[in-house]
């Protein structure tokens, strides 16, 4: 019995050798509040393109935290410092709260109605996530996707076959907040006739603002993705919470054959983001892979449409309206 | 001290006995222990937790003897092993769960002393591991999984004696990595790339970026009529790239039953 004492205390002092990567757990204000800078400084791939004064900041929320009395309060302040960033894909999540910021469709039109959506989308049918039905006689095939959390890759080919006798079809992303990014090439690549680079990417490599990784590209598989080819037209509706993931299918579409993207700016969010602990355990989310379209341009702002389009009507989706002109327009 | 010092005696004061070389041994057996992990990459905090496992080994020689009659040293050992693992940090919040299986296969040459009471074995050992994860605190990408493969130098040093009514045999064994290939979700930048398959994510591993330490003390004896093994082990990983480091620490408890297994002339357990 000794013996085995003798080995678990062995075993436990070995276990709590202490790396020097590893932190001790702390609900200190300030020393949360210097580890949330230290992860954006150091982790977060876009802090130069904020154009904040990162250091400022430290400075000004350190103040702050010295000051601060129990988790709500330092919750809150910890959200504020992630809000001066305006980027939808930085989070602080605890076990009580979970922070969000809106500064970046705030100020933008909303130009989506689920009511107004109601007089297109009916009659419709499910399928892994995609709401799908016929517009203007059968003539116009219509999908609302909410989401890229759910896969299309078993779907697509039913899907075309469903619009086969259409003239084209319009794909509504709008209010879709985004997924999986394998969804999005998916998703995307029936509509391209071959391979195609159409995006780069990079990965923060170490702590410095500027420590990335070479580019790799991003390319539509054709052969891979697509089990079908849709080589007529396709209009692309979009709005400021077409973000993430749906940017990333947003900015790839510009370079599918007979596309058009319709609607308002897409939400950007082209970083792609990882998660990290603070001391005290909560848990904050941030952009740490920088995307650029194909000619190397950063998505983070979002993509302007073709076509800028802003809902004005209230009995009708000016948008959906303006899409399915385009598509008739297109035979005439 | 005291268990060094136990061990030591042991080893040169019991008294000899005949020890015939094993022919074949198959061990089934099941593990209990506790994980320590330090991953950086999504945390400066350790997690802690249990784990489960079961597992199968088995050894034999190649040749009992020689096309001149003489005994052939060489033999050979297989292990298949399937653990799973619960980690949470304090308050119990953002848990990982783990599934690992490991597989290998090694030879080695091994030496008796003392009538062949004590045996050194030494030798090369390949082993192919694969470990599949879901952690929570990475909520973007919960899923991900690793996969390498290694070629290890193995040794062991094996003991047996008898007590007052059986046969024992003490056994510690000793395994770390010297070269090998682990798939990794880029140099740790980002676990998207793991699983969208972007090339660059794979890498030569050796001590200079990748530990691999185990150690396993156990003891066989019979009771009342099978062979069983209790024993323990400490298994240390350790990744490095970069400015992290990845660490995670085992402390198992083992339970086995051994079949087929010949521990003297005539006394089949």
């Amino acid at each position: 019995m000794k013996r085995i004492i003798y080995i678990l205390l062995m075993a436990s002092i070995i276990t709590s050798c202490k790396s020097k990567n590893e932190i001790e757990y702390s609900e200190d204000p300030v020393t949360n509040i210097e580890a949330l800078w230290e992860i954006i400084d150091t982790k977060y791939c876009y802090v130069d393109e904020k154009g904040l004064d990162w250091n400022g900041v430290r400075d000004e929320y350190v103040m702050k935290a010295k000051n601060v009395k129990g988790q709500l309060e330092l919750f809150d302040l910890c959200a504020q410092m992630l809000d001066t960033l305006h980027d939808g894909h930085v989070n602080l999540v605890s076990f009580f709260d979970q922070s969000y910021n809106t500064a970046w469709y705030d100020s933008f039109p909303t130009n989506f109605d689920a009511e107004l959506q109601k007089l297109y989308l009916k009659d419709y049918r499910i399928g892994n996530g995609l709401y799908y039905c016929t517009l203007h006689n059968d003539s116009i095939g219509y999908i609302y996707y909410p989401s890229f959390n759910n896969s299309v890759a078993s779907i697509t080919w039913i899907l075309f076959s469903y619009f086969s006798n259409c003239r084209g079809l319009i794909i509504d992303v709008r209010n879709n907040g985004g997924g999986q990014m394998d969804y999005v090439f998916d998703l995307a690549a029936p509509f391209f006739s071959e391979n195609r680079v159409v995006g780069w990417w990079n990965h923060k490599i170490g702590p410095g603002h500027n420590d990335f990784s070479k580019p790799e590209k991003l390319v539509v598989d054709t052969i891979h993705h697509a089990s079908y080819r849709w080589s007529r037209p396709v209009i692309i509706l979009t709005n400021r919470r077409s973000y993430s993931a749906t940017n990333l299918f947003v900015s790839i579409m510009r370079y599918a054959d007979n596309c058009i993207i319709i609607g308002g700016t897409s939400g950007g969010g082209g970083g792609m983001p990882m998660s990290y602990e603070l001391p005290c355990g909560w848990t904050v989310r941030f952009s740490s892979v920088r995307m650029y379209d194909a000619d190397k341009k950063d998505i983070e702002q979002g993509i302007e449409p073709n076509l800028k389009i802003n809902m004005t009507s209230t009995t009708r989706d000016d948008i959906i309206e303006k899409a399915i002109d385009i598509i008739n327009n297109a035979y005439k | 001290m005291r268990l060094k010092l136990t061990a030591i005696l042991l080893l040169f004061l019991l008294p000899v006995m005949a020890y015939e070389p094993m022919e074949h041994e198959n061990i089934l057996k099941v593990k209990y222990g506790f994980v320590s992990q330090l991953d950086p990459y999504l945390s400066p905090l350790s997690y802690h937790g249990q784990q489960i496992g079961i597992g199968n080994e088995w050894w034999q020689p190649f040749n009992k003897t020689d096309k001149e009659g003489y005994p052939i040293h060489w033999s050979h050992v297989g292990r298949l092993d399937i653990n799973g693992l619960s980690i949470s940090k304090k308050h119990y919040n953002s848990p990982t769960y783990g599934l690992g299986i490991y597989a290998g296969w090694g030879a080695y040459y091994h030496w008796n002393w003392f009538a062949e009471r004590l045996e050194l074995q030494l030798g090369p050992y390949l082993e192919a591991n694969f470990m599949a994860r879901y952690m929570s605190i990475n909520f973007n990408k919960p899923f991900s999984f690793d996969f390498g493969i290694d070629v290890m130098a193995m040794t062991g040093l094996y003991w047996s004696f008898y007590g007052k009514k059986t046969s024992y045999r003490l056994r510690y064994l000793f395994r770390t990595n010297l070269i090998g290939t682990d798939y990794l979700p880029d140099y740790w930048q980002s676990y998207y790339e793991i699983a969208e398959g972007v090339p660059g994510n794979a890498r030569c591993s050796g001590p200079w970026n990748h530990n691999m330490i185990r150690h396993e003390l156990t003891l066989d004896f019979q009771f009342p009529h099978s062979t069983w093994r209790l024993g323990a082990e400490h298994i240390f990983l350790n990744y490095r790239t970069q400015y992290m480091q990845y660490d995670q620490h085992q402390i198992n408890i083992i339970v086995g039953c051994i079949w087929k297994y010949k521990i003297h002339p005539n006394v089949k357990l």
